[in-house]
């Protein structure tokens, strides 16, 4: 199953530059909703041997709340606000790109470093957790307006989802969906601060924010 | 005819004979199996006169010869007595000691010999760099050249006589238990000379302001003599183990920043100065992939890497003395190296037109040309480098990626020089008013030209002679190869004859169809002017934009205003970065200091007293300190 | 054989272009021009006659020419499925790749000849953003060398599928884009010229030698539409019939997605275009990091 497996998490890696790259807020949420579609079907192909009707449900619920409802939510969010464009975020999109990249490469050459299980040697986990998180800093770091901060913080998520599934055997199943749980509840309620800071400033940019900062 | 005529062809007859005979040599130890050897019964600083000629020698030997001939005949034509009498003399007494020297630095095989030649070449050159020493930035360009020179020589004598003092002899060979340390200080010293990034800062004024047979000689085969030093002491010492990877970031970040400073350029010989230091670059990235391969267990495809790495040495030499004499034929036709100034020179100058053309497709790289095979050479040693999966050798990665980019680049720079120079109209009246050169500036450009034709459609003759240089350089990659050329060489011939078919029936077509002519069209404009046409900074826009950071450029921008506005300034310079930013800031710096220092300096000697007793004061305590136990 | 050869790149390289163009028609509700259009206009234009400029010499008229013949040699050397390349040895990839830099110095250098303000800015143009997509397609065939071991064409463009496979996919068609000259680095049919790259290099041509240009892009788009398909579906582990079907269906779905990409996208600001071709050149990259830690021990 790694095959296909590496398979999946390249395409993962893709969209983290994709993410990088792209200026425009659907653009964005529809590359985080590929990634969490992605993402939401690999413990189906980790276990691919047992079937287990509880990881199949696990995988549906993760592959429906990070494939459709988050981003439904970010979009309704998105119309509320009445925005569509990214301003002139604080790491430009050439650099935010290249760094991604470098920090990509930079994965990939720690991960070979590492003292890992020998099954999980031959695959892109490890490289793919590291570079997912790294990309997530940079949208949160590098974004002026809100809603691409969640994004950065839902492949932020993804990223950590990634690295858990090296744990997938120990962490009961539970766990996980936990924090499917937590990560919905998570949006939902930045949902609605959105929509506060909107009617509050007339605008979704977050240096705006500074003002409260008496 | 004058006694000054009579003495300029015998001096040139001389030139021509001895480089004759340099170039037999080089081609009898390339073609045969022995070098040659001899040592003379006399003493030089107390060390017996030792020459080897071999294999690695003898590859960089050719160059010298074709190229120093080349040049003595262009130089008749380009620099004659009439022109310029005292300097004329000056500059063909100097040019025959240059080409002296730097076949005595490729024979000398004692270390002493060695720096005495090493530094004679390198004072030849400056004397050729400033025959018009008339003018404040000839005079300006020969001094960086000689300080930078000098640098270089300091780290080398450094190297020399660390050598001498480990391997306890001056003579040098092979040696095996000296500090692999020493390899970084023969890459400083050689490299000043060779001119690769951030070693380049001597390079552009200098190439751009000497005359341009000097320029080609320079570009094409001195600063040849500082790779010649590298190749040559990375393959007798043993070297550090991550020599391989150095060498080839130097020269991909060569490559690279060298094509990009050279596409922003305005003055073509600068532009010319700029694309060596890429060439070199290229050069490096195979001999560093070759020091790769021969650290880590002698690997088949360093051989290929070293081979298309030498015979880029010989390819650089032919091309860009070939584009430098084409560039000293406009500057003669015109009086200009701006090519914003010029412009529609192939229709006055169609022979200089075509043979620049020939040279900017073989620099760029392209087939059936020259350019393209050493450079095949070498992408088929990173590519089965890359192949192997070795962890060492991923360097060989993003090199041949930056080769790629650097290739693209110097396509576009060279499409911008021939189309600004060559193409359209022209923009200015002396480029109006330019006429063809004489055959005296054409004959060495058609040789060369020839030669890069040549080697490009018949590879497999130099094949022989770079493989037994390479072999010279590892004699674990000594046995005879199959030569690599066997179907890429008639690929190429049967390119270019296709190409020519194509060409000959397409334009037959057309004039059977038709041909009429007409002004060009400009979008309807009343009165279209050769000043619509793009400049060279135009052209350059986009990739100095991305380069922006990198140059460091200075832009004076002073918009039109109002509805009658005055006259508006859009003016750009781009600096030599490394010496502008970096070099003299830390000069002006270093003088800041002695400045302050000078206070020291104020002629009463009562004060000199004091500093004497204060100083063996200080020499005492420092002894009575150590001295306690 | 070598008929058959000559025939399917030389004869069926125009219909390309009219798929593509059946495609947008199709998308934007017309009927559009018939599929076969483009060789009505080569041989249209084969007859008529030329308009030189005063400014420019015979080298206007014999450049087109040369390209073309860069052209057809680059495709010659290209493996067509089972028929294999017409010529292979080690290397050939190399040269494949600097054949189309050939045709593209002949292009550009041509355009200069006029001395028009849109020769010089196109020229600008393709050769400027020629420099990152020569980089993504060096890394794309860095990637398949290091996938396959071998630095030949017939051998490099039958890899088994990996993680890397889409990668190195969705980077190729960025790459196949930007060099024919697709929306959405350059709009194939405006008529401003301030927006033209390779439009604005052909400008000033007319009769034998623009039919001669038309032709060689349209034999460009197909080199590049069957270097894609070979280097993502597995051709090698087919049965000869079925690989050439699966070669001519993955001609044809590369065809419809540029259409389709010609009709939903826009054509980038010239600022956003760098943007896209790094982009392309680190999905390359990445299929080539896939393809180097797959083996490297």
């Amino acid at each position: 199953m790694i095959p296909a497996l590496n398979l999946l998490i390249g395409l993962a890696m893709g969209l983290n530059l994709v993410a990088l790259g792209s200026s425009r807020l659907p653009s964005l949420i529809r590359t985080v909703s590929t990634q969490g579609i992605a993402l939401g079907l690999m413990p189906i192909l980790l276990e691919g041997n047992h079937w287990d009707w509880r990881i199949f449900l696990i995988a549906m619920a993760t592959v429906a709340g990070k494939g459709f409802v988050i981003p439904g939510l970010l979009r309704r969010a998105m119309r509320a606000a009445n925005i569509e464009r990214e301003v002139e975020p604080f790491i430009g999109l050439m650099p935010s790109l290249l760094l991604g990249a470098g920090g990509t490469i930079a994965a990939v050459a720690l991960a070979s470093a590492l003292p890992l299980l020998p099954e999980h040697a031959g695959s892109l986990l490890v490289p793919g957790a590291l570079a997912s998180v790294l990309t997530g800093f940079i949208l949160l770091i590098g974004r002026a307006k809100a809603i691409s901060q969640v994004c950065g913080y839902l492949i932020l998520e993804n990223g950590i989802y990634l690295f858990g599934l090296l744990l997938i055997k120990a962490t009961p199943l539970l766990v996980e969906a936990g924090v499917l749980l937590d990560l919905t509840v998570g949006v939902f309620v930045l949902g609605i601060i959105i929509d506060r800071i909107q009617r509050a400033f007339d605008s979704l940019d977050t240096r705006k924010l500074t003002t409260l900062h008496e | 005819m004058g006694t000054s005529a009579r003495s300029a062809r015998a001096s040139f007859a001389f030139t021509l004979a001895g480089t004759l005979v340099g170039l037999l040599a080089a081609l009898g130890v390339l073609l045969g199996p022995d070098d040659w050897e001899w040592t003379g019964g006399f003493l030089v600083g107390g060390e017996r006169v030792h020459l080897r000629l071999d294999g690695v020698g003898a590859i960089f030997l050719v160059p010298v010869c074709v190229i120093g001939g080349a040049g003595a005949a262009y130089a008749r034509a380009y620099w004659p007595d009439s022109d310029s009498p005292g300097s004329a003399a000056r500059g063909r007494a100097w040019w025959n000691a240059l080409i002296l020297c730097m076949g005595l630095v490729l024979t000398i095989s004692n270390g002493l010999h060695f720096l005495i030649a090493w530094e004679a070449f390198a004072l030849c050159g400056y004397f050729l760099i400033t025959l018009d020493n008339r003018r404040p930035e000839v005079r300006k360009a020969g001094w960086l050249y000689l300080a930078s020179s000098h640098a270089g020589t300091l780290a080398l004598m450094a190297f020399f006589t660390l050598l001498a003092a480990h391997a306890g002899t001056w003579e040098l060979g092979p040696v095996r238990d000296v500090p692999p340390a020493l390899f970084w200080l023969a890459l400083f010293g050689f490299g000043m000379k060779a001119g690769f990034f951030p070693c380049h800062i001597w390079l552009p004024s200098a190439h751009a302001n000497a005359p341009s047979h000097v320029s080609a000689v320079m570009s094409g085969v001195a600063i040849k003599m500082g790779v010649y030093g590298i190749v040559r002491f990375g393959g007798w010492l043993p070297v550090p183990a991550e020599a391989g990877q150095v060498v080839i970031g130097l020269g991909a970040a060569s490559a690279v920043l060298g094509i990009a400073f050279a596409m922003a350029q305005n003055d073509l010989k600068r532009l010319l100065a700029y694309c060596s230091v890429e060439n070199i670059g290229v050069i490096l990235i195979g001999l560093g992939a070759a020091l790769m391969a021969r650290t880590h267990g002698n690997a088949a495809w360093g051989q290929l890497a070293i081979a298309g790495a030498l015979l880029h040495v010989w390819n650089h030499a032919l091309f860009k003395s070939l584009l430098f004499f084409g560039a000293g034929s406009v500057l003669h036709a015109t009086g200009t190296r701006e090519m914003s100034r010029l412009g529609g020179l192939g229709q006055t100058m169609p022979w200089t037109a075509g043979f620049f053309a020939l040279g900017a497709a073989a620099v760029s790289g392209l087939p059936p040309l020259n350019g393209f095979v050493g450079e095949w050479l070498i992408y088929l040693g990173l590519f089965d480098a890359a192949t192997t999966r070795a962890g060492f050798a991923w360097a060989v990665l993003p090199a041949a990626i930056l080769l790629a980019s650097a290739g693209a680049l110097a396509l576009a720079a060279f499409i911008k020089a021939g189309g600004m120079i060559f193409l359209g109209a022209p923009r200015t009246k002396p480029a109006a008013q330019a006429h063809e050169c004489g055959a005296g500036m054409l004959a060495p450009m058609g040789v060369l030209a020839a030669a890069c034709a040549v080697i490009g459609l018949a590879p497999g003759l130099v094949w022989p002679a770079i493989a037994r240089a390479a072999g010279s350089w590892n004699p674990a990659w000594a046995h005879a190869e199959k030569s690599p050329f066997a179907t890429l060489g008639p690929a190429q011939a049967a390119l270019a004859a296709l190409a020519a078919a194509a060409g000959f029936l397409l334009w037959k077509k057309s004039r059977a169809n038709g041909l009429r002519r007409g002004l060009t069209w400009d979008c309807g404009y009343r009165s279209p002017a050769p000043r619509m046409q793009y400049t060279s900074g135009s052209f350059a826009g986009i990739v100095a934009g991305w380069f922006f950071r990198a140059f460091g450029s200075e832009r004076k921008f002073r918009r039109p205003h109002g509805p009658f506005p005055e006259g508006s300034i859009l003016l750009e310079r781009i600096p030599e970065t490394v010496l502008e930013r970096l070099v003299e800031p830390a000069g002006a710096a270093i003088t800041r200091l002695s400045h302050a220092a000078l206070s020291l300096q104020h002629g009463r000697l009562q004060s000199y007293i004091l500093y004497l007793v204060v100083g063996l004061a200080a020499l005492g305590a420092f002894v009575f300190l150590e001295a306690k136990p | 054989m070598m008929i058959v050869r000559i025939f399917l790149w030389v004869a069926l390289a125009p219909l390309l272009p009219g798929l593509i163009n059946k495609v947008k028609a199709w998308v934007a509700g017309r009927r559009g021009p018939p599929v076969l259009q483009l060789y009505y206009d080569l041989i249209r234009l084969w007859q008529k006659g030329v308009v030189l400029s005063t400014l420019a010499s015979p080298a206007f008229v014999v450049a087109p020419a040369v390209a073309w013949v860069a052209l057809a040699c680059a495709a010659f050397l290209v493996p067509l499925g089972p028929a294999g390349a017409g010529l292979s040895f080690r290397g050939d990839v190399l040269l494949m790749v600097y054949l189309l830099a050939l045709a593209r110095f002949c292009t550009a250098w041509a355009a200069m000849e006029t001395g028009s303000a849109f020769g010089g800015m196109g020229a600008a143009r393709e050769v400027s953003y020629a420099v990152l997509s020569e980089a993504a397609l060096f890394a794309a065939m860095l990637s398949l060398a290091v996938q396959t071991g071998s630095v030949s064409l017939v051998a490099m463009l039958s890899p088994t599928p990996g993680a890397g496979t889409l990668l190195l996919a969705a980077g190729l068609f960025i790459v196949l884009l930007a060099e024919n000259c697709r929306v959405p680095f350059d709009d194939p049919n405006t008529h401003l010229e301030l927006t033209m790259i390779h439009e604005a290099m052909a400008l000033d041509h007319s009769g034998p030698p623009l039919a001669v240009i038309l032709h060689g892009a349209s034999m460009k788009l197909l080199l590049f539409a069957v270097l894609l398909t070979a280097a993502v579906l597995p051709l090698g582990s087919l049965s000869p019939l079925a690989a050439a079907s699966a070669l001519a269906g993955g001609v044809l779905l590369v065809t419809i997605g540029v259409g389709l990409a010609e009709s939903f996208l826009a054509r980038f600001a010239f600022r956003h275009v760098p943007l896209l071709l790094t982009m392309g050149i680190l999905l390359c990259l990445f299929s080539l990091l896939v393809a180097w830690k797959g083996g490297a021990a």
